[in-house]
């Protein structure tokens, strides 16, 4: 189980890259969306294998703050934010 | 067995998934590759774990998790899309990789 891991964080960088070159912002929030989720995915593997069943409960908030961020972020952008 | 081959096949859909992210050319075809293989890939992982150690009480939570990614992701896509679209950013050739 430690190569799905692994998979996850190379998978996980290669996300992080498109977050910091995209070259417009809507690029930067897709891949921030798609790094949390890849983030808390991981962290819920992490709970189940090495048996530390309090990470659980923080993957869940941790999954609802990074949607409402995300909705907010958008709606912002839509609504004339941003340096565009 | 069946947890392993579920975990598997879900780390296929994310593979492809990141490919696309990094090589597409524009917001939408990001989003498309995004959108349709994360959702199936990470919640597949999940599912995955959810078979594979059996009966337990991180069931609920991990369902949950599951309930939670396929209820935002969608969401999330959509309101990206919309606010691109809304912009007026372009599609096609407006992309510089």
């Amino acid at each position: 189980m430690i190569a799905v891991e692994c998979i996850l964080l190379v998978s996980l960088l290669a996300v992080l890259y498109r977050l910091f070159r995209g070259p417009h912002p809507w690029d930067r929030l897709l891949a921030y969306n798609a790094a949390s989720n890849r983030m808390f995915v991981l962290l819920a593997l992490i709970a189940v294998i090495d048996g530390r069943h309090s990470y659980l409960d923080a993957t869940i908030v941790y999954a609802a703050l990074s949607f409402l961020g995300v909705i907010i972020l958008a709606r912002f952008m839509e609504r004339g934010g941003g340096h565009r | 067995m069946i947890g392993d081959i579920l975990i598997g096949l879900g780390l296929l859909f994310v593979v492809i998934g990141t490919i696309g992210i990094v090589r597409f050319r524009d917001v939408y075809s990001r989003l498309q590759a995004s959108g349709v293989s994360d959702n199936a890939g990470l919640g597949l992982i999940l599912i995955g774990l959810i078979v594979r150690h059996g009966l337990s009480s991180d069931d609920l939570r991990l369902g949950l998790l599951f309930f939670l990614l396929l209820l935002t992701n969608p969401i999330i896509t959509h309101s990206i899309a919309k606010s691109a679209f809304v912009r007026k950013y372009g599609g096609r050739g407006d992309g510089r990789t």
